[in-house]
């Protein structure tokens, strides 16, 4: 038998222990546990949001503008684009082309695509007023650099991504626009854009002469349109930034090149047609993927060198700079080198 | 050890909620039923991590293609889980609970005290890898319980529970019940000790009593629209009675199964449930079309 002695002195320290244990967590109730300090949780790369159809116009022969409402929206910087998510379950990406500081709503125009895949004919004739879409987005894979003056070339709707670029330049700044289009009719914002710029703005009906495109030295080229005339920007002025307005139908297609994996020491090519994931797991087969569509994100892999054509739909802009989803993004240069 | 039901190839679904027209208690008039739910949104983002984290350096270590397929498709849908769940917690605080003191406490949980230790190569990193394998395996016991409870919960039905968040809770619950025998098949492969069984599962069980009962009383502290929010031990055995939440008795009773030696996790659920209820979810058959 322990003497009353013993019992009472432990009773009265596991009392006080219980005492200084409960000031303790009322003090900080989330003692005892250390948090990670840049937390990861709660901070998810793409959030789905359903947003209000608020209107549905066509702004010029063959473009709707649609205007989508919802509340407390992530801001977005010119040249970013929105997934929508059509009715049927297609995924498109279009430019938005409001005001950047509007929370409230986000504006995208597009036109109808006759012989496209089927996205535009259903936002122009399957949406309507008072209809919920969801979204994600918006992401930024075209941001408007620094530049000493800017060159800008659109072909019709590939105005969009551009028309939040001539807003936010400053009043002073040396900009030049030439804006292509079948005809007149048929080519949005142009009135806007002609009073944004006046003499900087010139308006072409039909092929442009890039020739006689003056580009200053240290100026910055920006061009969205179709593709035929993105390839002719393209060759006349290689540093061009482009902002293919039709993702997932890439200029060159699938064009095969060398991919570096440096840390196991091997070099190997990825003929077109085969995935950089199918190529890499004849050499590591323990590589890890799993949905191999590009939104699981088990098989990023950190980039070295090379330029990414980025075709996942998970990545953030920040993740891009230096990762790539191999199951299915691809190179746009002749060679790439992963850290594995 | 027999396994009767049919195997499913598994697969990710590439869902998408939107949380615009949930309420803050989606349980109507029960904060806590809803709040001890939502503590998976605190636990599984980083968790679900973490086991893709594990998996994708356990494959060298499997030898059986089948279960490298099934480890595979359970590494992407364990992948959408945690992002699903993600994207719950900013409409939280958009409601005026902030779950980051909360979340960052369980991203420095699995990220740090579970993530990968700097060990030298060989026996000691071989053995933390299985350690976490069999850790997972004891987890998933309790997420294929869950996933099979929360498909059977028609009382939530009942109490008018929202039906985004049911549809979540239950596309989840049906992914668990889907491929739970992928996670212990995986220990017994690359491990199976039985010791270690028993010691991850007395680990995993803690970790998972503490940290539960710690979320609960976070959101009933900090929830808003609460004066003075408590949770107690009695509210959940309630509920458990009432059908809003796991009963204590089946809890306790799916322990020993779980530490038989015959256990194997195909005798526990319902794959036929499960399957039929992804073929119906409004998540799941949005997903199948966006990827048709």
């Amino acid at each position: 038998m322990p003497k009353p002695r013993t019992v009472a002195l432990v009773a009265g320290a596991v009392l006080l222990a219980r005492g200084a244990l409960r000031r303790r967590v009322r003090v900080s109730p989330l003692w005892p546990l250390p948090a990670l300090e840049e937390p990861t949780s709660g901070r998810p790369r793409s959030r789905a949001l359903r947003l209000l159809v608020a209107s549905h116009e066509t702004v010029a022969e063959g473009v709707v503008r649609l205007r989508l409402e919802g509340r407390d929206l992530p801001r977005w910087e010119p040249g970013a684009h929105l997934d929508l998510v059509l009715p049927s379950g297609l995924v498109r990406q279009y430019s938005l082309c409001g005001d950047p500081g509007d929370t409230s709503s986000y504006t995208v125009a597009t036109r109808l695509v006759e012989d496209g895949r089927g996205g535009s004919r259903e936002v122009h004739e399957q949406l309507a007023e008072g209809m919920e879409l969801e979204v994600r987005g918006p992401r930024n894979r075209f941001p408007l650099v620094e530049a000493e003056s800017y060159v800008f070339v659109a072909g019709g709707i590939g105005i969009t991504p551009l028309l939040p670029m001539l807003r936010a330049l400053p009043d002073g700044a040396d900009w030049r626009l030439l804006y292509a289009g079948r005809e007149r009719a048929s080519m949005p914002f142009l009135e806007e854009v002609v009073k944004l710029g006046g003499d900087r703005v010139t308006v072409v009906e039909g092929r442009p002469d890039l020739d006689a495109l003056e580009v200053p030295a240290g100026a910055a080229v920006y061009c969205c349109g179709p593709e035929g005339l993105m390839a002719a920007v393209a060759e006349r002025f290689p540093d061009v930034r482009l902002e293919r307005f039709a993702p997932g139908a890439p200029a060159g297609g699938d064009f095969g090149f060398e991919l570096e994996l440096r840390r196991s020491g091997r070099t190997l090519t990825v003929p077109a047609g085969t995935t950089v994931l199918d190529a890499v797991r004849e050499e590591l087969p323990d590589t890890a993927y799993s949905c191999a569509q590009g939104f699981c994100g088990t098989c990023q892999q950190r980039v070295l060198e090379g330029e990414v054509d980025h075709r996942d739909e998970l990545l953030t802009d920040a993740e891009r700079r230096d990762s790539m989803l191999i199951c299915v993004s691809r190179s746009r240069s002749d060679r790439l080198v992963l850290d594995m | 050890m027999s396994n009767t039901q049919a195997r499913v190839p598994l697969k990710a679904r590439k869902v998408s909620f939107s949380w615009d027209g949930t309420p803050l208690h989606w349980v109507p008039g029960d904060p806590f039923t809803t709040h001890t739910i939502n503590v998976l949104h605190l636990l599984l983002p980083a968790g679900e991590r973490w086991f893709v984290h594990v998996y994708k350096q356990v494959l060298p270590y499997i030898r059986d293609e089948r279960l490298r397929e099934d480890v595979i498709g359970f590494i992407g849908q364990e992948a959408m889980h945690s992002q699903a769940h993600d994207e719950v917690l900013p409409h939280l605080r958009e409601q005026g609970l902030d779950p980051t003191p909360y979340t960052a406490q369980v991203d420095w949980f699995f990220e740090k005290l579970l993530g990968d230790r700097t060990l030298p190569p060989g026996r000691a990193r071989r053995w933390w890898l299985m350690e976490r394998v069999a850790l997972i395996a004891a987890i998933e016991h309790y997420t294929a319980f869950l996933g099979d409870w929360v498909l059977n919960a028609e009382e939530l039905d009942r109490r008018g529970a929202d039906p985004t968040m049911l549809d979540l809770l239950r596309w989840h619950g049906a992914e668990e019940v889907e491929h739970r025998s992928v996670a212990f098949e995986l220990f017994l492969h690359v491990d199976g000790s039985y010791r270690r069984r028993v010691r991850t599962w007395a680990t995993a069980f803690t970790a998972l009593v503490f940290l539960w009962q710690r979320g609960t009383r976070f959101f009933m502290e900090n929830d808003p629209t609460l004066v003075d929010g408590k949770a107690s031990l009695k509210d959940f055995h309630v509920r458990g009675r009432q059908g809003l939440l796991p009963s204590t008795g089946d809890m306790l009773r799916s322990v020993p199964r779980y530490l038989s030696r015959g256990y194997h996790p195909s005798q526990e659920g319902d794959t036929a449930q499960a399957v039929a209820y992804l073929a119906a979810s409004p998540a799941a058959t949005a997903a199948e079309r966006r990827a048709a």
